[in-house]
Order: C-alpha cells, then structure tokens, then sequence
C-alpha cells in the first residue's frame, strides 16, 4: 500500500497543471481511454476466447468460450 | 477539436460542457448527453488444412454479433446504462490432438453441425458525487449450455484539479455449465465455477495533450475450469491471474493525429505469461471523417500441463489439456477502422484480420498446435448523442 501512494506522489508531482480551458484537446473523444463500450466487449470476447490470457485491456465479459 | 466540436447541429454551451467534464481523468462525472449505439459484427474463422484433420470437419466457427447500449442521465446525479448482445455461432470446432500418421499433431474436429445462440444482457446504475462517483452493475449471460450472472462494483476518485483518477473495482461470477449430449459423450452434466476479480487504475493528465494510466488486477477463479467439450482435458481447479495495464494517449498537433500504445503484462498459476502491445493511430482526414489503422501484438507461454497431444494412458486426476489455446504461440492483429461524423451521428465501420501462429511467440515450442486459428472481423455501428 505504501508503494502505491509513493507511485501516486510520483507521477502526481512529476505533471504539469492543466487549466480547464486549455483542456480541449484532452476532450477530444479519441484522446478517452476506453473505446466504444460495444466496441470493448466485442474485443474482450473475441481475444479472452482466443487466447489463455483475459482482462485488463478492455471491458468484462461472460460466456463459455469453449471452442 | 475538429471532430468533437464542430457539428452543426451541436449546442456550443453543451458541446463546450461536454468538452470539459468529459476529460479521462474525470470518469466521476455525470454524462451530459444520452448515448445510444448499435453495432453488427461478423466474424469467420479460416478452415484448418485438410492434412492436418484426422477426422470431422475442417471447417471452424462464424459468428454474428448484434449489441445495442444506452446510456442516460438520471436526475441530478445518476446515470444508468443498459447493454444487450445477441450471438449466434455455428461451424466446428477441435474436440482432441492425437498423433498423425506422420507423427504431427493432427485434430480430431466436430462436424460442423454446431448451432448456438447466446444472448447477454447487463445494466449499471451510477451515483455521482462532487469528486467522486461509485457505481453498481449486474451482467446475465444465457446459452443453451451455459450460464453466468456477474455484480460489479467500481468506483472513482478524482483531485489534483481532477487531472489524476483513482479508479477501484470488484467483480464477482456466477457460472453454471450443463454441457449438451453429456450422457452420451461421458461429459460432465452440471459444473459451477465462481470468479472474483480486483482491480486498482491510476490515470494522470500529464500535459494539455497526453493521458497515461497504470492499473493492476487481479482475478481468482475456482471449480470446474476444464473444457467439458474436449476428449480429456484435465485443468486444475483453481486459478490465480495477475495483470499489469498501461494505457497512454497523445494527440499531435501538427499531425492531427492521436497515438494509443496500450500493454499488458498476465501471469497466473497455470504457468501462462503473456505480453499484449496494441497501438492504434487516429487520424484526422477532414472534421468529420477519421482513419484509424491499428495493430495488436500478442505472445503466451505455454500452461505447465499443456500437452501437444491428448495422452489417455495418464490417470484422470492428472492436470493435462492439449487445448491449442494454452500453447505457446504468438498472434498479429491488423486492423482498420473508418469513422464518420455528421451532427449527433457517428458512424464506424472496421475490419481487422488475426493471425496466431507458433513462430510469433517468444520461445520455440516442440511443435505448432495445428488447431491455432486465424480470423476476420468486419463490424459496423452507429452511435447517436442527443
């Protein structure tokens, strides 16, 4: 736990500020971390049905997948 | 800017709002607008090489894909989002490896006689406070042979002027699995499996033009984990799976362009180690039409019982799975995605192809799984914001 706030106080204090009218750019809708929510499970069910590894780089998913 | 701002039909206070509360490190905001979006995919498997086919068919899997999601505004400070998707797969899939005559692995397939349809629905209430936001959501997946119903909780924090997010999130899985024909295959007629899952996410503005964020999880799954489809696969019951994510966005201006690199690390206890590196690159064509190529590079170590082929002779208690799935292979995803906006619309059509193969891995495996498969996905949506 300690080593988590100690990473937070780190990348904190190593970014610049941000004022809200300089943050236009950071709205843009291809500047978001997640995609389209449809587009997101769609790839977590192709790629966790594929492959041994699943989650962590898009949305949760359900489903067998066995074959 | 070009591209969010500047529809015709659009508000300018709404669009200016949208503009500064729809900031990644804001995720503990309210949506200003109602989202609705409907998607159709289509996905095809290649056949496997006839030589490689011991028996069944060689031809693999098609699926069509149909989902709808709507999210809205609730009051002063909730929202609620609703999902549905609609599957329907049929084709053949590899039912055991055995030796060839030439000593290669060679597949024992299904016929292609497989028809399933597989429908999931979920939905997600969302409270908001000042610098924070906590939501609540349920997931119910149903197939003929297959059912799971999932609660997620997930919160968010924002400060630092809310350039920096913490994110938490618990998820918890219900499975139950009634495999068709058991009695007549000798499979297991009903198995459960539980899956409970934490993850921790860090997302820091780091300047007016690029986001980055950090994120660790970690999901155990216990009871039935073994393909009940396959002529022995014996997995261990439990299994514990770590992952490290990165997510990094940085928009250029002389370009007019923004860069994602994303990665992933995963280890968990069945032996598997993977690496997952996916960039995408979007670029402004004109202010209402972006081009998006991408590409997605994947590699897995091998599971510590994966065996090339099926080996009967060992006890039935003894961990083995000859599933192409938990071999050492590497896989290649190129993909390219058009997106057009016009006033509340956005339309998005996009192809990508996967190809998986033993020589994109890491380390050389003994022989390449003949059941790696390789695949298209074309898709197109369309999402409205009013």
């Amino acid at each position: 736990m300690k080593l988590v706030a100690l990473f937070v106080l780190l990348v904190v204090a190593g970014c610049q500020s941000v004022p809200s009218w300089e943050r236009g750019v950071l709205a843009r809708s291809d500047m978001q971390l997640e995609g389209s929510p449809t587009e997101a499970l769609l790839n977590s069910q192709l790629y966790d049905s594929k492959e041994a590894s699943a989650g962590g780089l898009s949305a949760a998913g359900a489903g067998c997948g066995c074959n | 800017m070009r591209l969010q701002l500047k529809g015709r039909g659009q508000k300018p206070l709404l669009a200016l709002t949208s503009a500064a509360l729809a900031l990644p490190a804001i995720a503990a905001t309210q949506p200003v607008q109602t989202e609705l979006s409907v998607r159709a995919s289509r996905y095809e498997e290649d056949s496997v090489s006839k030589r490689q086919v011991l028996s069944g068919s060689d031809q693999r899997y098609e699926i069509d894909v149909q989902q709808f999601y709507l999210l809205m505004p609730v009051a002063r400070d909730w929202s609620v989002a609703v999902g549905l998707a609609r599957e329907h797969m049929s084709g053949a899939s590899p039912w055991g490896t055995v030796k060839g005559i030439d000593g290669d692995s060679a597949l024992i397939m299904t016929g292609a006689t497989i028809h399933e349809s597989r429908t999931e629905v979920s939905t997600t209430v969302t409270r908001y406070l000042k610098n924070s936001s906590l939501g609540i959501g349920i997931t119910h997946s149903e197939e003929d042979d297959y059912e799971a119903d999932a609660v997620t909780i997930k919160g968010d924090w924002d400060f630092n002027d809310r350039l920096t997010t913490i994110a938490l999130d618990f998820s918890y899985s219900s499975d139950t699995l009634r495999p068709s024909a058991a009695l007549t295959f000798g499979r297991v007629p009903r198995a459960e499996k539980q899956t409970r899952s934490f993850g921790f996410a860090l997302t820091q503005v780091l300047d007016k033009f690029s986001v980055f964020q950090a994120g660790l999880s970690f999901t155990e799954s216990e009871g039935f984990l073994s393909d009940p489809y396959k002529l022995r696969d014996v997995r261990p019951e439990t299994r514990h799976a770590w992952s490290v994510n990165s997510r990094y966005r940085k928009y250029f201006v002389p370009l007019a362009g923004t860069l994602h690199v994303d990665y992933r690390y995963y280890t968990d206890n069945f032996g598997i180690q993977s690496h997952t590196l996916v960039s995408r690159w979007h670029q402004d064509l004109t202010e209402i039409l972006q081009l998006v190529p991408s590409v997605r590079y994947y590699r897995q170590k091998k599971a510590d019982f994966y065996l090339p082929t099926d080996d009967f002779a060992l006890p039935l208690n003894v961990h083995q799975s000859s599933d192409h799935r938990l071999s050492t292979f590497g896989a290649v995803t190129f993909g390219i995605k058009g997106i057009l906006k016009i006033d509340d619309w956005t339309v998005t059509a996009s192809f990508e192809r996967y190809l998986s193969a033993e020589k994109y891995g890491s380390t050389s495996a003994d022989q390449e799984h003949p059941g790696l498969v390789s695949f298209n996905v074309a898709s197109i949506g369309f999402d409205l914001r009013i």
